[in-house]
């Protein structure tokens, strides 16, 4: 844009009541709650991730579950392969958004670091596993049940980089003094990692609470995962409606 | 209400006598900050849910709970509970302290507060290891996952419960700066997490 029409925008614009945030980081912003929803769709209705098959089941009902959903599998995983960089713009707006507390950039970069590590095992493993059964479904039956077991104890027990970035986000809440976050969003996030915690047997127990599918390993974890997702995406519109337009830059 | 008020206020009058009005009307508020009391409120919604499924699964399977929860200490159990009230109580009186402006005075009763959570860790280190030299293991069975689950997410509890006493020590060491809703945010957590062993103590070791 040249000079000349930067100006005479800024001309036109002096006579508006100017709109709360940056553009861009509005774009970026509107792209968490999309990724999300259709996260939640792909998960719960497509791969049939959510709420997870049963562990304690034959081999034989595991090659079943493959055949009986294979179609919606190769439909939900093969779109989610495609937008998984929706994970990346959701934690990016949160470390841009952390970037502007008092704390300085490491908290970021901590909170980013885990994240993105995390959403390997966390995210994109299962779907790895679960297309790849499903594309030679005449594969030898143990080789499917493996696929199974890893997909699944992956996208459940992967509990140590999101605990971290709980943890980094809680800090980089409580020692700010720009307000960016309200304190008990911190708190909420140490909610996050005690649910991490709670799921850590899901790697010896088969059934029962501790399962991958389990009251405490896995449904209570998503409530509060459900709640802080709510909360950081409320939180995450206001911190951009309260940006100031003239704010410079981060570096 | 009124009636409250007096009360509160003859409270205050015989634990510090030279307490000011403007500490006295402090007490009459809700300790802490609204933050602080999410955290806890929450908390034990959560913990309130590990207890009622832990209470259905000892309902599905009352033999197998009541012949593990015999091979629990009960003397380590009560020790840490000793441990635990203690150091409540030390914290207790730190924030009274504080509040009278006594500084030098709630720092030592906050180290002494911490040491018993230090304690508290060691001893909950000891008995895990006993109970995993005689083969009781994570995967031993369901009670015994409940055991080292509530306790190991209790543990992380007081850990973090350290962490805070750190901050509030920090408050203290600055009489100057020392901001009173800090000292009493910090009490409220370690209080949460020495109500919370009381109902695991009581859940695992105690209850027949």
């Amino acid at each position: 844009m040249s000079a000349q029409s930067s100006s005479s925008t800024d001309v036109a614009d002096a006579g508006r009541v100017p709109r709360a945030g940056k553009r861009d980081v509005w774009l970026v912003f509107w792209i968490v709650p999309a990724f999300y929803t259709a996260f939640g769709v792909i998960f719960f209705a497509l791969a049939r991730v959510m709420p997870p098959p049963r562990p304690d089941v034959t081999t034989d009902q595991m090659v079943h579950f493959f055949h009986a959903h294979a179609l919606t599998i190769k439909i939900g995983f093969g779109i989610l392969v495609l937008i998984v960089g929706g994970a990346g713009i959701a934690n990016g707006i949160v470390a841009y958004h952390m970037k502007r507390m008092t704390v300085g950039s490491v908290m970021a970069y901590c909170y980013l670091g885990a994240m993105s590590v995390g959403a390997l095992p966390g995210c994109l493993l299962v779907a790895f596993c679960f297309l790849t059964a499903v594309y030679r479904p005449g594969r030898d039956p143990q080789l499917l049940a493996l696929l199974y077991d890893l997909g699944l104890l992956s996208y459940v027990g992967s509990l140590g980089c999101f605990a971290t970035a709980y943890f980094a986000f809680a800090v980089a809440i409580l020692y700010d003094k720009n307000e960016i976050f309200p304190k008990w969003l911190a708190y909420v996030s140490i909610w996050q990692i005690v649910t991490e915690i709670m799921a850590v047997p899901v790697f010896v127990s088969k059934a029962g609470p501790f399962a991958w599918n389990g009251s405490i390993a896995f449904w209570l974890g998503v409530v509060v995962f459900g709640f802080w997702l709510s909360c950081v995406i409320v939180f995450l519109m206001k911190a951009t409606e309260r940006q100031p337009v003239d704010e410079p830059p981060l570096d | 209400m009124a009636n409250a008020e007096q009360t509160a206020a003859d409270l205050d009058a015989a634990a510090a006598s030279s307490v000011s009005s403007a500490a006295r009307q402090r007490t009459l508020h809700t300790p802490g900050d609204g933050h602080m009391w999410v955290m806890v409120l929450g908390d034990l919604i959560i913990f309130g849910a590990y207890f009622i499924i832990f209470m259905v699964h000892r309902a599905m399977k009352p033999q197998e709970f009541l012949a593990s929860e015999v091979h629990l200490n009960i003397n380590i159990g009560v020790l840490n509970t000793l441990v635990l009230l203690a150091s409540s109580w030390f914290i207790a009186r730190s924030v009274q302290a504080a509040r009278a402006d006594d500084h030098a005075q709630a720092r030592r009763l906050t180290y002494l507060g911490g040491l018993c959570g230090v304690a508290f860790i060691l001893i909950k280190a000891y008995e895990w290891s006993t109970k995993i030299d005689q083969g009781y293991t994570i995967s031993t069975n369901e009670f015994f996952m409940f055991y080292y689950m509530l306790t190991g997410v209790h543990l992380f509890h007081v850990s973090l419960g350290l962490l805070i006493l750190s901050i509030t020590l920090r408050e203290l060491r600055n009489p100057r700066r020392c901001r009173l809703f800090m000292v009493e945010a910090g009490a409220t957590y370690w209080h949460m997490v020495d109500l919370l062993w009381i109902v695991i103590f009581a859940l695992l070791y105690v209850m027949r």
